[in-house]
């Protein structure tokens, strides 16, 4: 160490205890022009047998005490080299070392995971949802949700705790360390936005190094301190590559993503799925977007051109969008002539845009009762139901405004419809014959939309139906009697009725 | 058109037209109206003008990014048409702006900046009336805004003519901010009149589809939007970017998406939805983060520090803006990464609803685009979604990815991932399975599978043919050759425990040996290809050599957990009980809530320091259970009433699980008066009957809420369960050893209060009955447990004891040599075994029984070395 630094770092040693607390926030804010100080600091920090280590750990822990953001961040964006010094000695079995730094970290955990009463903090953020209005969405117009288990667990908007309770820790041990580490990377990462171009350097060095020491690829980066494997955690990882992410993006294209490289070369030894899954996520997300390296003009890569508006997918295409307009043929008629019919898909869906609806329409209801049937097909049949409701709302609203708004499950009947339709009537046959009547019922009351000549719906049908305890298809089907009305805004009322076994 | 239209009608018409952008229409309109009135004639111009240059437009349109290309003759007819309307002076004000607009424009269309921008200045933009006007003028208010900007970027600041008021400012710094600043303006007012326009314009639309009876035809052509709106719309924000001004352009970006979308703008939502989101997951982090409904901060670390000071609020106004979202419990966004999840969700809606499901070849182009669309969204989804630890929530999204991804091995793979991580590992060994197809070189995919196989699944059968995948591969699996051989190790290892038959056993751990050195070999640096190959050499009774691969391992990997915790069980089996506890107590020091370290300490303690000792451990236990699982969560964490849902259906599991074989029978260690105060465990963690129904399901909530958010080492929502029962367990033991049958049957009953039907609690309630000396009890709790599980070794010894007492030789010997048969490293059951047959007197084949049982106690662990878990 310099002598030069050494001085730098005994000043800042000293003049910030005789600070008065009035002057604590100028004094942070001026903490940014000095600018041998830091890379003094990161020395001090690198070399574990410095005199200056304790006295320096002590400080930092004083600022990150203090409470004021920007000593706070000046303390922070040492967490990637603390962590590095920590980590390699524990590997190499030498304690006392690092005794000031496990201080210092443990001091900040213990401070981070409590508010300002001294509760166990929790962090927690809103899951959004579609189904609930937003300021940059309104559900009606987005249509289509998917009408799945977790779609409807997720009906409200939820909060989801991503982080916490944790417990007080005051030593590291083999079983806490990466707990502790992965709270600090997060409070890092949270700050991220002020970190130094060094700093993020150094989570990037950090990352590749916890990553690769101790195997094949340590030769491929020559990076010859020890040598040993560390163990890391998933949840660690993935932590470590928001961070690299973060400097990826930001300035540090070619650390970065060495850093991503390795990171993902370990997550694929190790097999950890939530490191691999965000991991290949970034890398494929910054596949096209062309980096800039560390510029001065550009440093950050985040670059807008302007795009054209109108879309880029041919009109003709069969899209998920325009399969739903679709009109289907009669599918019981025997004149479906050549297969080329079925590649028939004409484009139906002018008009279909919400924006035409009525301020005073009243959504569709549906109505789940619970009533004992004696039919005990369980979930699936209740999954039936809810198909076959889908359907049929779907087409009572469909050609006027609610095309959009087809489900899922909807898609999925339509696309049982075409599968099956060329085929005779099936026979009866447990489940797949449910599914079948229903497409049948499907399409032929969908017929009745269309033209208003088609025969009533058989018996024959309604009976099936009624024997899975559908009662939604006979109510349904009351809405399409002959004469339907397209400019008419009623709301179906769809009934499903639950097997008491549900 | 036959009929003559009325004259209002006829405007209303050509409004409409104009507004429709149906340009072809004019020229007849324009006839019938100067055949009504000639004083209609310069109004004619302007519309013949505006019809001729629009169509020009539209047959060669400008292309962004490219300068227009100078005078062209076709547009030489636009000028005249408009010159005659501006010069004879006759039209009304409205209609001479109209003119000079397009007069402006032409000028821009060919090239003339300075001359555009004289239009301009002479019109003013800033006094045309937004409120009350035609829709068709709104765009052309958009236009002239946006083709100004584009002008005053073309012309150099310097030319005094036209930069704005304040030209006489010397100060060319200050004058050129200033100026960036108007282009920005232009930009900004154009975009925000342009969403009015097409607000309006769609209203329009809609009305006139509902008035007018029903055309043939396509009624409801999109509007486009032509050069220069979409210029308009989007040159604010990349120029914001371009200088660094993040915090500029993320508010640009806000208010274009807080506009009520209309067909039109689509499009342009979703790119820009996605690049928002982008923006939040790479540029911002939590603390530089504010909510789009608060005033962005004066100085943030996202903009350019060199330009830092320019930070300007808007300083212009309109008298009419677009009509935004509003309304009640609009949810607006409060952290960096909730925005950028509700503005994937939009987008990723938009994207699925243009997925292109043809696969004929004319539309593989198409595809191509909704796909790469939808994936760039999805991956952004991915990263969001991964920050936070919401792999459920990610794999429901990453399914409705599928009908993208015939062929398309990164959403498949991804697929897989996320099921993997949100614990659904079923379907994800299913998905791995196509992601095989897919990329069969890739080693990582089968050794992912493999592990889900022998962790949750316990698919043994499926595990060794994934693991024969990457065996297959050769030098190819480079690394991964040796983790294939592990794997496959595992599965024969974990075959072999499975296996009835003796013989079937021994071939199972033959083969696992093999593996496991073969792994060893490879790896040679790899701490678990020695520590896995030691324990197998351990479960095989070989201790010395077990002995030898576990120090290896642990050189590699000083403070495994594993491989102390058999080095301890080494020991105890060469019957070095000190040194085994010391060596537990050492791990404990590093894992001191590790429960199979626990139970071995409670073991081991009650061996070597009495029974007081290894009750103070279950307490110690008990409380590291409360404090573990404990930790109640105020905030309503989960995801609604699904939460309660599954914690009640977790209860009905509860019933019917039962616990694992956790420890060894019997203990030699024989009682004193306790010192203990039995009351004192309880009141650690009494989980007593009348409560417990409450509190657990309020701890399985919070249980299922933590374990959505975490994935560490994924155990199902019943383990704290059964960990707090198997406390309960060994706590009865150490009872029963210090014959207290009071105490070890309380202890008991609160395990049987969470798994009734567990073999290890029957087996326990048998003891106990053993020693209250009721033999017929004992025998009906051990043929209980049988019922349950009919290879539960320890019992059958009990059981054989107990017939053997009772006299009936022949059934006690078929009960221990089936015993036997699950588990030929019983000592104890051969001991039994050796007895009943000296009492049936087959001394000899008694003797080779007694050498057996002796021979394997010297190498019996105080716990079988299978409690260590095997896992990938």
């Amino acid at each position: 160490m310099l002598a030069m630094d050494q001085g730098v770092v005994e000043d800042w040693l000293s003049e910030y205890k005789t600070l008065h607390e009035s002057a604590v926030s100028t004094y942070a804010a001026s903490l940014k022009d000095k600018g041998v100080l830091v890379p003094a600091l990161y020395k001090v920090i690198r070399e574990n047998y410095s005199d200056f280590l304790e006295p320096v750990c002590h400080q930092l822990f004083e600022f990150y005490r203090s409470g004021e953001p920007q000593l706070q961040r000046f303390t922070l964006q040492f967490l990637p080299e603390l962590l590095w010094s920590l980590l390699s000695a524990s590997a190499a079995r030498d304690p006392h070392t690092s005794g000031c730094i496990e201080a210092l970290l443990l001091g900040i955990y213990n401070l981070e995971i409590v508010d300002k009463d001294g509760q166990s903090k929790i962090l927690s953020f809103t899951v959004p949802s579609l189904s609930k209005p937003s300021v940059y969405h309104e559900p009606s117009a987005i249509g289509s949700i998917a009408l799945t288990e977790g779609a409807l667990a997720n009906h409200g908007l939820s909060r989801v705790v991503y982080s916490g309770p944790h417990l007080q820790r005051e030593t590291f041990t083999a079983q806490n360390r990466f707990d502790v580490l992965t709270f600090l990377l997060l409070c890092y990462n949270a700050a991220l936005s002020y970190m130094t171009a060094t700093s993020l350097q150094s989570i990037c060095q950090l990352s590749s190094r916890v990553c690769i020491c101790g195997y094949p690829r340590q030769q491929i980066r020559r990076y010859k301190g020890i040598s040993t494997r560390l163990t890391v955690t998933s949840e660690f990882l993935v932590q470590l590559i928001t961070g690299i992410h973060y400097a990826l993006c930001n300035g540090e294209v070619e650390l970065g993503s060495k850093a991503l490289d390795d990171v993902l070369y370990r997550a694929q030894l190790e097999l950890f799925p939530e490191a691999l899954l965000v991991g290949n996520a970034i890398k494929s997300s910054l596949h096209g977007a062309a980096l800039k390296s560390n510029n001065k003009e550009g440093a950050r890569s985040i670059q807008v051109e302007i795009t054209p508006t109108s879309s880029r997918i041919s009109r003709n295409a069969v899209t998920s969008l325009s399969i739903r307009g679709h009109r289907w043929k009669r599918h019981d008629a025997v004149d479906l002539g050549s297969p080329d019919e079925l590649m028939d898909i004409s484009e139906v869906d002018e008009g279909v845009w919400p924006g035409g609806m009525g301020p005073d329409m009243t959504p569709p209801t549906i109505t789940i009762s619970n009533s004992v049937t004696t039919l005990n097909l369980g979930a699936k049949a209740m999954k039936k139901c809810r198909l076959g409701g889908r359907t049929n709302k779907d087409k009572e609203a469909g050609p006027l405004t609610m095309g959009r708004a087809a489900s899922e499950c909807a898609e999925l009947s339509v696309k049982r419809l075409t599968l099956t339709s060329s085929q005779s009537v099936p026979k009866a046959g447990a489940l797949t014959s449910l599914t079948r009547t229903a497409s049948a019922v499907f399409s032929r009351s969908f017929e009745q939309v269309v033209s208003s000549n088609a025969p009533p719906t058989s018996n024959h049908t309604a009976s099936e139906v009624g024997r899975y305890s559908c009662s939604l298809q006979e109510d349904g089907l009351g809405y399409f009697s002959p004469a339907v009305n397209h400019k008419q805004q009623r709301s179906p009322s769809i009934s499903v009725h639950l097997g008491s076994d549900l | 058109m036959t009929a003559r239209k009325s004259g209002s009608r006829l405007e209303t018409e050509i409004e409409r037209c104009r507004s429709e952008s149906q340009w072809d229409k004019i020229p007849e309109l324009v006839r019938q109206l100067s055949a009504k009135l000639i004083a209609n004639d310069d109004l004619g111009e302007l519309l013949l003008g505006e019809c001729k240059l629009q169509t020009y437009l539209k047959e060669n349109p400008l292309k962004q990014g490219a300068s227009p290309r100078g005078p062209r003759p076709k547009l030489v007819e636009v000028r005249k048409h408009l010159t005659a309307a501006l010069d004879r002076g006759n039209l009304k004000a409205d209609y001479l702006q109209e003119v000079s607009l397009l007069m402006a424009k032409l000028c821009y269309v060919e090239g003339e900046y300075r001359d555009a921008l004289g239009h301009y200045s002479r019109v003013n933009l800033d006094d045309l009336q937004l409120g009350g006007a035609p829709v068709y003028r709104l765009s052309m208010i958009a236009e002239a805004y946006a083709t100004k900007g584009l002008c005053l970027e073309k012309v150099p600041a310097a030319s005094p003519s036209l930069s704005n008021k304040n030209t006489g400012s010397p100060s060319s710094n200050r004058s050129t901010t200033d100026r960036d600043q108007e282009i920005i303006n232009c930009y900004e007012k154009s975009g925000d009149i342009a969403l009015l326009y097409l607000q309006e314009a769609e209203k329009a639309l809609s009305a006139g589809i509902q008035n007018r009876s029903p055309k043939p035809g396509p009624t409801a052509q999109d509007l486009e939007l032509g050069y220069f709106l979409e210029t308009g719309l989007q040159r604010a924000h990349v120029i914001h970017f371009k200088n660094g001004n993040l915090t500029q352009g993320v508010g640009r970006f806000r208010e274009i998406l807080r506009a009520v979308e209309n067909r039109t703008t689509q499009s342009l939502r979703m790119t820009i939805a996605r690049q928002l989101a982008e923006i939040l997951l790479r540029g911002m982090c939590e603390q530089s983060y504010w909510s789009p409904l608060e005033d962005p901060p004066t100085v943030s670390p996202l903009d350019d520090p060199t330009r830092q000071g320019h930070t300007r609020t808007k300083n212009y106004s309109l008298s009419r803006r677009p009509r935004v979202y509003s309304g009640e419990n609009l949810f607006c966004p409060q952290e960096n990464t909730e925005e950028a999840l509700l503005l994937l969700l939009i987008s990723e809606s938009m994207a699925n609803r243009d997925a292109v499901l043809s696969r004929i070849p004319e539309h593989n182009n198409d595809r191509i685009i909704s796909l790469q669309s939808a994936s760039v969204v999805y991956d952004l989804l991915t990263i969001a979604l991964g920050r936070r630890g919401q792999y459920e929530m990610l794999s429901e999204c990453l399914e409705r990815a599928m009908k993208f991804a015939f062929e398309e091995f990164h959403l498949w793979y991804q697929l897989a991932l996320s099921l993997m991580a949100a614990g659904k590992s079923a379907r994800a060994v299913k998905v791995l399975k196509e992601c095989i197809r897919l990329k069969p070189d890739d080693p990582t995919i089968p050794l992912l599978a493999v592990k889900l196989c022998i962790g949750p699944l316990h698919w043994l059968d499926e595990g060794e043919c994934f693991g024969k995948i990457v065996i297959d591969m050769g030098e190819k699996a480079a690394e991964f050759r040796a983790k294939g051989f592990l794997a496959i190790g595992l599965v024969y290892s974990l075959k072999a425990t499975d296996a009835s038959l003796r013989s079937t056993q021994e071939e199972y751990q033959r083969k696992a040996l093999g593996a496991f050195q073969r792994a060893q070999s490879l790896s040679p640096t790899d701490h678990l290809a020695a520590f896995y190959l030691a324990l197998q050499l351990a479960v095989s009774r070989q201790i010395p050599e077990a002995l030898g691969y576990v120090r290896q391992a642990l050189q590699l990997q000083g403070d495994d957990v594993h491989s102390l915790h058999l080095l301890a069980l080494l020991l105890s089996a060469q019957k070095h009980y000190h040194d085994a506890l010391n060596i537990i107590e050492m791990a404990l020091s590093e894992y001191p809530e590790n429960f199979n370290l626990l139970y071995t300490k409670v073991k081991l303690e009650s061996m070597c320091r009495g029974p007081e000792e290894a009750l103070l451990t279950c307490k110690h236990m008990l409380q590291i259970w409360k404090s573990f699982y404990n930790l109640t969560n105020p905030s309503d964490s989960g995801r609604g009433s699904s939460l309660l849902d599954r914690a009640l259906a977790d209860r009905r599991q509860l019933n019917a699980m039962t616990l694992p074989d956790f420890s060894d029978p019997d203990t030699g260690g024989l009682l004193d008066a306790n010192t203990l105060g039995f009351s004192s465990m309880f009141s650690v963690c009494s989980v007593h009957a009348t409560s417990i129904a409450a509190s657990r399901v309020e701890q399985a909530l919070s249980e299922v809420a933590s374990s959505l958010q975490s994935s560490a080492p994924k155990h199902g929502p019943m383990h704290p369960w059964m960990t707090l029962a198997q406390i309960w367990l060994h706590a009865a033991e150490v009872y029963t050893g210090m014959s207290k049958p009071a105490e070890a049957s309380a202890c008991t009953q609160e395990a049987s209060n969470l798994f009734p039907t567990s073999h290890n609690v029957l087996y326990m309630r048998g003891q106990i009955a053993e020693l209250r000396g009721n033999i017929d009890e004992a025998k009906r709790w051990y043929e209980e447990a049988l019922s349950i599980n009919p290879t539960h070794v320890k019992t059958m010894q009990r059981l054989g004891l107990i017939l053997h007492q009772l006299q009936r030789y022949s059934l006690s010997e078929k009960v221990l040599r089936d015993a036997v048969q699950v588990n030929s490293t019983a000592h104890d059951v051969w001991n039994s075994l050796g007895e009943v047959l000296q009492a049936q007197g087959n001394a000899a084949a008694a003797t080779e029984c007694f050498l057996t049982a002796l021979e394997l106690e010297a190498s019996s662990p105080i716990l079988p070395f299978t409690i260590i878990p095997r896992a990938l």
